[in-house]
């Protein structure tokens, strides 16, 4: 074709030999796609998970995102049902609750906080039979934060361990 | 460390977002056009420097998107065979007044866009036109017979 314009190759500039432009394309939109309804199915956070763990004495409920991303609030709530007496119920949370995490609030607040095998201990005092007992825990996600973690939660009466939920937390970054 | 991570996590997206696009949405500077990208651009940021407002995080996230631009247009410029990787090939869209169905399908684009397009060129018709070729930046250029 002597009056194709120069650098113009027809086999290539109109019939696109040789190139998968066109298949590259669909693949990365089925990859936004994919992501977009993982995104709806909150695949990436952040609606909260419920575990539920029952014992003799005491039922433990918490809810919270199980997955989260940088820069954003969550919100943990731990709801303790008093099947016995409790003289001293105690959360301990494991390090996925805290690590690169900012505790923006805890209501009611504990009567103490101490530091159990790594893991953070809140005392609320004591529970009659029948009490049902919620802390609520006001999170932020440290936008370097990145990774997954345990996040147990164990309900001790002091010392003895009533309940315990086993959780992980995901951030995304 | 991370923001740079991000800088260049962020780049590649973005070159992949312009790449898949196509190029009559990135020439075409429609109002809505236009506040998409600026929206995107407050979206990116956003995720590239997240909480830091620091001027050293300007400088690495600015330093960085600077140098991965450089490197790309080097790859460009250097490597034959990456070009289409990066860039947008060339195509063709009339041929002898005669619109290719095909490649217009491709480009998301009617045969009145491209009468349109010759009509700001001062081409009153298609079939005064030998050549129609959509360019990498989105623009075409019309070749008269």
């Amino acid at each position: 074709m002597a009056d194709l314009p120069d650098h113009l190759d027809l086999a290539r500039h109109r019939d696109h030999a040789g190139t998968a432009e066109i298949v590259a394309r669909r693949v990365v939109f089925a990859l936004l796609t994919a992501l977009a309804i993982a995104a709806l199915l909150t695949a990436f956070g952040q609606s909260p998970q419920h575990s539920i763990a029952a014992g003799e004495r005491a039922e433990l409920d918490v809810s919270a995102p199980s997955r989260v991303r940088g820069g954003l609030f969550f919100q943990g709530r731990f709801t303790i049902e008093a099947r016995g007496a409790v003289e001293n119920a105690t959360l301990v949370l494991a390090r996925g609750w805290l690590e690169s995490m900012h505790i923006n609030t805890i209501e009611p607040a504990p009567t103490e906080e101490a530091s159990r095998d790594g893991n953070l201990a809140l005392s609320f005092g004591p529970l009659a039979a029948g009490d049902r007992f919620v802390v609520y825990m006001q999170f932020q996600v440290n936008p370097t934060n990145v990774g997954r973690r345990s996040a147990d939660v164990e309900l001790y009466d002091g010392d003895e361990l009533l309940v315990r939920t086993d959780r992980a937390i995901t951030v995304f970054p | 460390m991370d923001i740079v991570v991000r800088a260049i996590l962020a780049f590649v997206f973005v070159l992949v977002l312009t790449r898949v696009m196509g190029r009559r949405e990135l020439s075409s500077m429609q109002p809505f056009d236009l506040i998409l990208l600026i929206v995107l651009g407050d979206l990116i940021q956003q995720g590239v420097t997240q909480s830091d407002y620091s001027f050293t995080g300007l400088l690495l996230t600015g330093g960085t998107f600077a140098l991965l631009t450089v490197v790309v247009s080097y790859v460009v410029f250097r490597f034959r065979r990456l070009r289409s990787v990066f860039e947008a090939e060339p195509l063709v869209l009339v041929e002898d007044g005669k619109i290719i169905e095909g490649n217009l399908r491709r480009e998301r684009m009617t045969p009145e866009e491209v009468a349109a397009e010759a009509r700001l060129q001062q081409i009153p018709s298609l079939e005064g036109v030998r050549w129609a070729v959509l360019e990498s930046n989105g623009k075409i250029s019309f070749i008269p017979r």
